[in-house]
């Protein structure tokens, strides 16, 4: 039985192999910190607190034999962007459904901002503001694509079935209000996003259904946003937007977190800070991306290796 | 007011009339072969109507523009119906069963048409709510007044109690949980003896309000309508209490949320939604009206039995919502009074009803899954 992780603020943690005092992380101004620029933190003055966002350490799921997920330690400060990548089947989707509830793990813990999410149910994770796009674009295809974003504020809304029938004001004031952030959300993602918000979301293109995802999950005010392969199918010109989207969202978001899963290097290397990648659920590097292109196992990983000896 | 409103307000009060006026003649006619013409000369209406764009949209935008005249032709139309039909008791029982039936399929209409929860256990909540209010007015004295709350809520409390187990399970495993729970109903009801067994209750009294029973004939402006009238009217203000409910449930965060959890349970669950509560409310909600609907049952006739709550009920109702319209408020109340009225007039074929049931559902299924009239766009004002 594992012992109970304590918060980072009782434990001392080790960084890039250099032992460091946990008192040193007491302060929650990043650059009243004298401690050495190894810490991977962005330095910029953007990030408010220390405290990781969201880490995982020995995080596992068994499906059956498998382990789709085989001990993977993750963790993030507010306001990064990492890149997940590795070949098909490593267990990347696998891993953004343990964090956010859809699977629970066989063994090991995630925690964000201190809490523990093992074993809460998916939409309790999602309130706690971990939003996410799904690889096959789980749009509500036959509902509008104003109705869409106004479910992905559902989490911050209160009337119930009793409001509904007799406090009729607050109902609507609420959908209004509700109605105006959502079509303000919809205006920065792009114009005819807004102009045609009653459109059925199954009659829009590709690209158009990706944003409007995007958008929904932002919608909840998300204080961790999972992108699942948005740039899946699309042309090189849709990906320069999608990373115009991708800078727009950190832009305008304060200390969002974005853990984006990709198979395109150049969304990559435009927009993360920091890889990880993953090979059949193990995590085998770490690093900022020419680190990790130069690294052998992950070459290995996804171009294969040599046949020195061959039998005849 | 100009004169061109005038036409277009008399014009508008002139094709509502001649819809009422339809209406009644068929309503009246006995020989199955005028009423075939009947409904053929519906049909062709209702093609012309789809085929001729112009005059469609026109007509639906005379309509939305007098909305208020329509409404009020509309309610008179109705309150004159007992009138019209005063010297045909059967034709008023028919109205009054097909307001039941519209309180059934508006309730079944939040789980198959909002939820895509396949509810067979209608009848449950329907027979429940019959039951309880009939054994307490029986051996209670309880008024019926009361009685409806109170048949309802027990009815919603059975609800609960068929919505948790089916919270483990998923679409076709979850329509088998509610014919389980429907055929329990129905068995126990059969054998146990305080709820009377297979003999049912009998004499049950009717509602009385303000010294008039409901069971003797409605005196009005000289006229003497039969006893049925007064549950006409009930039935009426019920119907409109269950349309205006429904209407405001769907055009909320919780109607937007059903449909969500339709759509895609899994996204919905990633976007903050408890969808076993929602489901469960369904489950409540939907249990509600049939045990409102079951209370007003009992009390009109005056006697149930299990046989009334057997599960071909809830085929019918299923019937109803998928004929009308999955989560269109004013299309499941269509459907209901269509599948009411029709296999009335058309005695004829009483044995073959089950069969054109099924082919009716196997039918719209195939060639138009979301109804006659399906479900409209939210619009929402600014």
């Amino acid at each position: 039985m594992k012992p109970a992780l304590y918060h980072i603020r009782f434990r001392a943690r080790f960084v890039k192999g250099q032992r460091v005092k946990a008192e040193d992380f007491k302060t929650k101004d990043i650059t009243d910190l004298t401690k050495p620029a190894s810490l991977p933190l962005p330095l910029d003055g953007r990030v408010s607190s220390v405290f990781h966002l969201i880490e995982t350490q020995q995080l596992t799921i068994h499906f059956g034999g498998l382990a789709a997920v085989n001990e993977v330690d993750f963790h993030m400060v507010e306001g990064e962007v990492v890149g997940l990548i590795g070949p098909n089947g490593s267990g990347k989707t696998t891993f953004f459904n343990l964090l956010t509830g859809i699977y629970r793990p066989t063994g090991g813990f995630i925690r964000y901002q201190g809490e523990n999410l093992v074993g809460l149910p998916a939409f309790k994770i999602a309130k706690r503001g971990i939003a996410r796009t799904f690889q096959n674009n789980r749009l509500f295809l036959n509902l509008s694509v104003l109705d869409n974003i106004l479910i992905g504020m559902h989490p911050h809304q209160s009337s119930n079935w009793f409001d509904a029938i007799f406090w009729r004001r607050y109902t609507e004031r609420e959908l209004r209000t509700g109605v105006e952030k959502g079509l303000a959300l919809l205006d920065q993602f792009g114009q005819d996003l807004a102009e045609n918000c009653y459109r059925r979301a199954a009659d829009l293109p590709q690209a158009d259904r990706r944003r409007v995802e995007i958008c929904r999950a932002l919608a909840s005010n998300p204080k961790l946003l999972l992108l699942d392969e948005p740039s899946a199918g699309m042309s090189p010109e849709e990906t320069e937007v999608l990373m115009g989207d991708i800078r727009k969202v950190r832009e305008r978001v304060k200390g969002i977190g974005m853990v984006i899963i990709e198979h395109d290097m150049m969304v990559i290397k435009g927009v993360a800070e920091r890889v990880v990648v993953l090979n059949y659920g193990r995590k085998i590097a770490e690093g900022t991306f020419d680190e990790i292109s130069n690294n052998e196992e992950v070459l290995e990983a996804y171009l294969g290796r040599e046949e020195k000896d061959v039998a005849a | 007011m100009d004169k061109k409103s005038i036409i277009k307000a008399l014009f508008l009060v002139t094709i509502e009339i001649a819809f009422f006026v339809l209406f009644v003649a068929f309503m009246l006619t006995h020989h199955t072969g005028k009423t075939v013409a009947f409904l053929l000369f519906f049909i062709f209406l209702g093609i012309l109507f789809k085929q001729w764009e112009n005059a469609r949209l026109a007509l639906v935008g005379l309509f939305e523009e007098m909305k208020i005249l329509a409404g009020v032709v509309f309610i008179l139309m109705l309150l004159a119906v007992p009138f019209v039909f005063q010297s045909s008791p059967y034709l008023i029982h028919i109205c009054v069963m097909a307001g039941l039936y519209a309180i059934l399929a508006l309730g079944l209409n939040f789980q198959l048409g909002s939820t895509n929860v396949v509810n067979f256990a209608t009848a449950a909540s329907y027979g429940i709510g019959a039951y309880t209010s009939a054994l307490l007015a029986v051996h209670y004295h309880l008024s019926f007044w009361p009685g409806i709350v109170i048949g309802g809520s027990v009815a919603s409390l059975f609800g609960l109690l068929l919505g948790i187990p089916c919270m483990k399970t998923k679409d076709y495993y979850l329509s088998l949980v509610t014919i389980a729970f429907g055929l329990i109903v129905y068995v126990l009801l059969i054998n146990f003896s305080w709820t009377g067994g297979p003999n049912g209750i009998p004499n049950i009294p009717a509602p009385s309000l303000a010294g008039h029973s409901f069971r003797e004939p409605l005196n009005f402006l000289g006229f003497s309508l039969p006893f049925q009238s007064n549950f006409f009217y009930l039935i009426f203000l019920l119907v409109g209490g269950a349309l205006f409910v429904a209407h405001r449930l769907h055009h909320s965060r919780v109607g937007l949320t059903w449909n969500a959890i339709r759509e895609d349970e899994i996204a919905a669950r990633c976007q903050g939604i408890d969808v076993t509560w929602y489901k469960i409310l369904a489950f409540c909600i939907d249990a509600f009206f049939g045990g409102v609907a079951g209370t007003v049952y009992a009390h009109y006739i005056g006697f149930i039995s299990p046989e009334n709550f057997a599960f071909i009920v809830s085929v019918v109702v299923v019937t109803m919502v998928i004929l009308g319209g999955m989560d269109n408020v004013f299309g499941v109340v269509i459907g209901a009074i269509l599948l009411t009225v029709l296999p009335e007039k058309f005695r004829a074929f009483e044995d073959l009803r089950l069969l054109i049931y099924g082919v009716i559902v196997v039918t719209m299924l195939m060639f138009r899954p979301q109804g006659l009239f399906p479900q409209k766009l939210r619009v929402y004002q600014r």
